[in-house]
């Protein structure tokens, strides 16, 4: 049986093939048969954002919380470029959307015609696949492969441009599954390190492991990816290794275990970073060194071999030397070198480590630390939510400063760092986990990038929970500024709506926190709401990160206070 | 850091034959700013399926992550390195040359001795085309040259690695 149906309602179906029910999306000119066509799929749930940049970022955090494949929609042009910034965030931590776009009648294409731009050309590099669907003949198999190519091995955004021609194009569909994109992609997948001698490289990391005094596993997203959670735990318990989670490895493994240490890196706890300075094996699992991990790279780890295990084996060796490269599952081969391993324990150089720990006064000042804030959070949720961060000061503090127990029940841009991220990828993480409370947590200057989404939040009744931490700077600039611009603060001070009355606007509940006694009460509150809600938290204007590694520095040179003002004067 | 070696490195990609997947191969290349001698990419016996050569100074390890970049990059079938010495390059050359008269003679002894042949040859404006490795072409257009080379076409460089045996045969160790 074979029936008629236009690019549209092919494309629709083929989304409903994929498994796909929410779509966030914002109509246009060359997207209009798309849109034509979605009432007829009710299973499809459309979200209307704002900003096509939000559609992007909601898609993201939708495949973070889920797993599956985030799909975004806009039109061509306008709607198409603003969705790069989400792509590129995409891409750079490994996440699978499929964004689809509208794009000029084919006859138009080139021509430079109204909302024409080539959105294949730019996005090519923040992909990890971009086509154009030329005829309605080949919808099927692009579909398909664009799913296949966003979920196999490495996940990454994959971009799907449909002319508006092709989406009026008529076909007799017969619902086949013909033309899949077997054969194709999972062909070309060749491993450097071919399954053969994955049995040799395991016996020589297991014998690594053995051999080491000052061992580490350093995890990464890529756990989280394969939900690897209870391998690398037997594998940690199994050897007694200090486990330290990178910025998106955060809740891969749980933080209230013995042998959780901390978060490497800039911002790094000093333990966690003189560990890793005196250790003489790292056990490195889907993560991938990156620079704000390594510090200077010259200076990084300089007694430690480095057993690294990732999916992707352009990562083996990209920026640190491998003494033995594992590529595979993290899930598979984890639970083949944990077979592989001897028991063994790590006393000494526990003991060792906690030697390590100095303790720093948190140097906050005034009434409301985020410390406070984020144990209020943690007290009224129970540790039962999603954290969703934002990027700057307090994207570090809520890595730092909350016990994360739950698997990926901590979501952020890690690798793009993308200011505005937090907002719409929480209403996104509320589509994949609608019945946990979700909390977005941004800057006074990352609200402000995505607050239009409040809207969205109203008119889809999208419950997120928003906690803005109001320093009245674009805090991690100013940090910067002033320990390493002589104080200048050049374009940092950000002036803020009053965003009770902004939250009052909208029709949604906002509370404004000044002091730590009012934290648990507004959070409850919040946290009570059937809807969306707002707490705005007005912490110190000039709190900082500590400690932190200058940039470009080794991990052995953290700074632990501000420079004194006479210090910096002249620099 | 002492600077790793760079050695003249051959890389042979097979890809669907779309410019979207030449486009994405050669942009792992632009990304990381390698310092490419050329590129060529023509068809292959199976169908649908293009090969990109391209010939490069680098080092093993540089190369290396070039290849491993190009393997998961959509579109890109297949990708080998190896050094130019395992391999067998060849690339054509077409240059046209004035030549005056009185040094005729001259010029085709000089296509000659380079194996060379005339495949134009105008009033005073003769084509030559050569085939051979990429040194051996640049030594005929330098040969050329006080003939007066008016304009040269070069191919870049295709190549094939050499058979383990005929390796075996030509370095024995």
């Amino acid at each position: 049986m074979t029936e008629t149906l236009t690019g549209a309602q092919l494309l629709c179906r083929l989304l409903r093939e994929q498994g796909v029910d929410v779509l966030f999306g914002y109509p246009g000119g060359a997207i209009m048969p798309f849109y034509h066509a979605l009432p007829e799929f009710p299973e499809l749930r459309h979200v209307l954002v704002r900003h096509e940049q939000a559609a992007a970022h909601a898609a993201d955090g939708y495949a973070r919380a889920s797993g599956r494949p985030g799909v975004c929609v806009a039109t061509s042009g306008p709607g198409a470029t603003n969705l790069v910034t989400g792509l590129a965030t995409a891409h750079m931590d490994s996440s699978p959307v499929v964004a689809i776009t509208g794009q000029v009648s084919r006859a138009m294409i080139g021509r430079d015609a109204f909302q024409e731009t080539d959105i294949i050309g730019i996005t090519l590099p923040i992909t990890k696949h971009s086509v154009m669907v030329q005829d309605i003949s080949e919808m099927a198999i692009r579909v398909r492969e664009a799913f296949h190519i966003a979920t196999e091995g490495r996940p990454g955004p994959v971009l799907i441009d449909v002319p508006k021609d092709v989406q009026n194009q008529k076909l007799e569909w017969a619902d086949r599954r013909t033309g899949g994109p077997a054969g194709r992609d999972s062909a070309r997948q060749s491993p450097a390190c071919p399954p053969a001698r994955l049995p040799d490289q395991l016996a020589a990391a297991a014998r690594l492991i053995a051999e080491a005094e000052r061992p580490l596993l350093m995890i990464g997203r890529g756990v989280i990816l394969a939900g690897a959670y209870a391998e690398v735990r037997l594998l940690a318990e199994k050897t007694g290794l200090p486990v330290v989670t990178t910025l998106l490895g955060i809740s891969a493994f749980p933080e209230s275990h013995q042998l959780h240490l901390g978060m490497p890196g800039m911002h790094g706890e000093v333990h966690v970073n003189r560990a890793i300075q005196h250790a003489d094996l790292i056990v490195g699992i889907g993560l991938r060194f990156d620079d704000r991990v390594t510090g200077n790279l010259a200076g990084f780890a300089p007694r430690a071999k480095i057993i690294h295990l990732d999916l992707d084996p352009s990562e083996i060796g990209k920026n640190v030397p491998v003494a033995v490269g594992l590529v595979g599952d993290a899930r598979e081969v984890t639970a083949q070198l944990t077979a592989a391993v001897a028991p063994r324990s790590c006393e000494t150089w526990w003991e060792e480590i906690r030697g390590f720990v100095s303790r720093r006064e948190e140097a906050f000042r005034g009434a409301l630390s985020p410390e406070a804030i984020l144990a209020g959070i943690r007290e009224v949720t129970g540790g039962r939510c999603t954290i969703v961060s934002d990027v700057g000061q307090h994207q570090m503090w809520v890595a730092k400063l909350y016990p994360y127990d739950q698997p990926n029940s901590h979501i952020t841009s890690g690798g793009l760092g993308t200011m505005g991220f937090a907002v719409p990828a929480a209403m996104g993480v509320h589509f994949a986990r609608p019945h946990q409370p979700v909390w977005a947590i941004s800057g006074d200057g990352g609200f402000q990038m995505n607050m239009q989404e409040i809207a969205t939040m109203v008119q889809e009744g999208v419950p997120v929970k928003m906690a803005i931490f109001n320093n009245g700077y674009l805090g991690m600039v100013r940090q910067w500024q002033q320990f390493f611009h002589g104080r200048r603060y050049s374009a940092t001070p950000i002036w803020s709506p009053d965003y009770v009355r902004l939250a009052e606007a909208y029709g949604v509940p906002g509370y404004r926190v000044e002091s730590a006694r009012q934290v648990e009460e507004a959070v409850a509150r919040a946290n009570r709401e059937s809807g969306p809600a707002l707490v705005e938290f007005v912490i110190e204007q000039e709190a900082n990160v500590f400690p932190m590694i200058p940039p470009g520095g080794s991990l052995s040179e953290p700074i632990e206070a501000a420079p004194a003002p006479a210090e910096v004067a002249g620099a | 850091m002492i600077p790793a070696l760079t050695t003249p490195h051959t890389v042979a990609v097979l890809l669907d034959e779309e410019l979207i997947s030449l486009n994405r191969a050669v942009g792992v290349l632009r990304r990381r700013n390698l310092p490419f001698e050329s590129i060529s990419v023509g068809p292959t016996d199976a169908p649908r399926v293009s090969r990109l050569t391209v010939m490069l100074c680098s080092d093993d390890a540089t190369v290396e992550r070039m290849v491993r970049q190009l393997e998961k990059t959509s579109g890109v079938r297949q990708a080998v390195q190896f050094r130019e010495s395992d391999g067998i390059a060849r690339e054509i050359a077409l240059v046209k040359v004035r030549v005056r008269q009185e040094r005729y003679a001259e010029f085709l002894d000089t296509v000659a001795l380079f194996g060379a042949s005339v495949v134009d040859e105008g009033e005073e404006e003769m084509i030559v085309e050569v085939v051979g490795a990429g040194a051996f072409v640049t030594a005929l257009i330098r040969a050329l040259e006080p003939f007066g080379v008016l304009e040269t076409a070069r191919s870049g460089a295709i190549a094939l690695l050499r058979s383990t045996a005929a390796v075996a045969a030509a370095e024995p160790r």
